[in-house]
């Protein structure tokens, strides 16, 4: 019944953003702390895309921004896919206690709602962007955690799983070298949510001004700076809202995408 | 269910943010004492959860007042947003969901599940911003320019918080809607000469509804999370700005109490929406 975006349009869209942000040095064409113009002039020829509130080139700081703003939800993905990922796997394979145990810690952390479970840990580390990343990085550590556990505790019931442990396999090698291949498709899946999850707490928390410095350009402390003059100068904050919204929408298709060909891969392979 | 209580333990490290410049050494020393902050973690930790029992917060390390009474103040403004806020998720997530089940007209239908979808992905600083512009271009030179500022006061707020719940809302209405519409009970209600209309709607709605009012419990408890946006956005008073003020001041026994505050009320949502679930589906009542 819903019309399936096409996922080259998201695709094309994150690649851009991607390229734009990697080159950022070469393309900026301005330094994104110097002032180039008067404060909030409409986009013109030196300013492609204007300047905000102290005369900074827009456009040079959408750059870098990005480059920040993506930077640290993929640092902060990566910390919770690993930090869930291990966690999740420990408690998969080790069963009994060690199990039960996980499963309380990851439960008694999701009582907190994740935004706020992320401003707590900026609160005990101070605000800026380490914190950031660890806050959204950690919050999100124990849903993962809890997702994977159940992909790994399924893809556990299957019969070759038993073979190599009668074989003698050490649980450790099954756990690397079977239990992880095989979860792939449906990790992946979950990844994929768990990443828009993280560039959605990113910027929340930068937005909220948790991530300190507010000359350093990032996408949320940008459309938060924008906020103050939006009526008189709408570009300033109309560039993050663009990026940011793009950005999270194409996020959400792709991992939608991924999640939809997992479920087929997977029932086509219970077919045959 | 005392387990939220864990990450007081993260909320503690020493609060020397107040000495970086606002105190010297010997003050922030005195400063530590007074607070019980030179003793060990864990009996810090006891402290509080020995206060928490006795409905008691601690100090703000900022204004040296009772956190309980500097929460409480802010409350009735957090707590309208929130309320004006779930009624307009629970309206907008309905009528979006129906129309996008119900309506024989394609596109329209396709617009509202686009809708749904947009409200549950965008940030809320993003929809929150646009609502200003938006509000200010068409209202910039009617005559109605000067209840701008009124309608930014509670009633955008709270249409934007309502619109970012309202996409699960509509998402559940709309699975569960198209669901039941395709039973039997459906068609044979239609044979007994049912117009296609709101009987017929009530009459396929209201299977899909239980799982609505079990999710709309649990949103009213997460609303909390997107007040903290949404206040920042409108700049109005509340607990959400008062939380961020609090960080960016180091000043964690407030931070530490509207947290726990929050996770509080979390809990309770659950419980609530776990009991509404027992009493709309007989079904579950066998199973507990």
């Amino acid at each position: 019944m819903r019309r399936r975006v096409p996922i080259a349009l998201p695709g094309v869209w994150l690649s851009l953003v991607v390229a734009l942000s990697l080159f950022a040095p070469i393309l900026a064409g301005h330094n994104p702390l110097q002032p180039v113009a008067d404060p909030l002039s409409p986009p013109s020829a030196g300013a492609p895309l204007g300047t905000d509130s102290l005369g900074r080139d827009l456009w040079s700081r959408m750059l870098f921004g990005g480059r920040l703003s993506l930077g640290a939800s993929v640092l902060a993905v990566s910390l919770t896919i690993l930090a869930g990922g291990v966690a999740g796997l420990a408690a998969a394979m080790a069963g009994g206690w060690a199990d039960r145990a996980i499963v309380w810690i990851a439960n008694s952390a999701l009582a907190i709602p994740g935004l706020l479970l992320a401003m707590l840990l900026v609160a005990a580390i101070g605000p800026g962007f380490p914190a950031v990343v660890l806050a959204v990085g950690v919050g999100g550590a124990p849903g993962f955690a809890r997702l994977a556990r159940s992909v790994f505790l399924q893809v556990k019931q299957g019969g070759f799983i038993a073979a190599t442990a009668a074989l003698g396999a050490d649980p450790l090698w099954i756990a690397i070298r079977h239990v992880l291949p095989n979860s792939r498709p449906q990790l992946v899946s979950i990844m994929a949510t768990h990443y828009a999850w993280a560039l959605m707490g990113t910027i929340t928390l930068t937005f909220l001004g948790l991530g300190g410095d507010p000359s350093v350009p990032e996408w949320g402390a940008m459309l938060n700076a924008g906020r103050v003059d939006l009526i008189g100068a709408p570009w300033a904050a109309l560039w993050p809202a663009l990026a940011i919204s793009l950005t999270v929408l194409s996020v959400h298709a792709i991992a939608d995408a991924i999640g939809r060909s997992s479920a087929t891969a997977r029932r086509s392979e219970l077919e045959t | 269910m005392t387990f939220f209580a864990l990450r007081a333990t993260g909320g503690d490290p020493v609060a020397n943010l107040l000495a970086q410049g606002l105190a010297s050494p010997d003050q922030a020393a005195t400063l530590r004492h007074t607070l019980g902050l030179d003793l060990p973690l864990w009996t810090q930790y006891i402290r509080f959860l020995v206060g928490l029992l006795r409905g008691d917060l601690g100090v703000s390390l900022y204004t040296s007042r009772n956190v309980s009474i500097v929460i409480g103040e802010q409350i009735p403004p957090t707590a309208a947003l929130a309320s004006a806020g779930l009624a307009v998720a629970l309206i907008l997530g309905l009528l979006l969901g129906v129309t996008a089940a119900w309506s024989r007209r394609k596109s329209v239908g396709d617009l509202a599940s686009v809708l749904s979808s947009l409200a549950l992905t965008l940030p809320v600083a993003v929809t929150g911003v646009a609502s200003i512009v938006i509000l200010n271009v068409f209202f910039h030179n009617s005559p109605g320019a000067p209840s701008v500022a009124g309608l930014q006061q509670l009633a955008l707020p709270a249409l934007v918080l309502g619109f970012a719940s309202s996409g699960g809302i509509a998402r559940l209405v709309q699975t569960g809607l198209a669901e039941s519409l395709a039973r039997p009970y459906v068609l044979a209600a239609k044979a007994r000469g049912f117009a296609v209309g709101f009987r017929l709607l009530w009459h396929a709605l209201r299977p899909a509804l239980p799982p609505v009012v079990s999710l709309t419990a649990l949103e009213a408890s997460f609303l909390f999370s997107g007040t903290v946006v949404t206040e920042t956005v409108f700049s109005r008073p509340g607990l959400g700005r008062l939380l961020v003020a609090s960080i960016l001041r180091g000043d964690f026994p407030v931070a530490q109490g509207i947290v726990v505050l929050a996770a509080l009320l979390y809990t309770a949502g659950h419980v609530l929406a776990d009991l509404l679930a027992l009493a709309i589906d007989p079904r579950l009542r066998r199973q507990a």
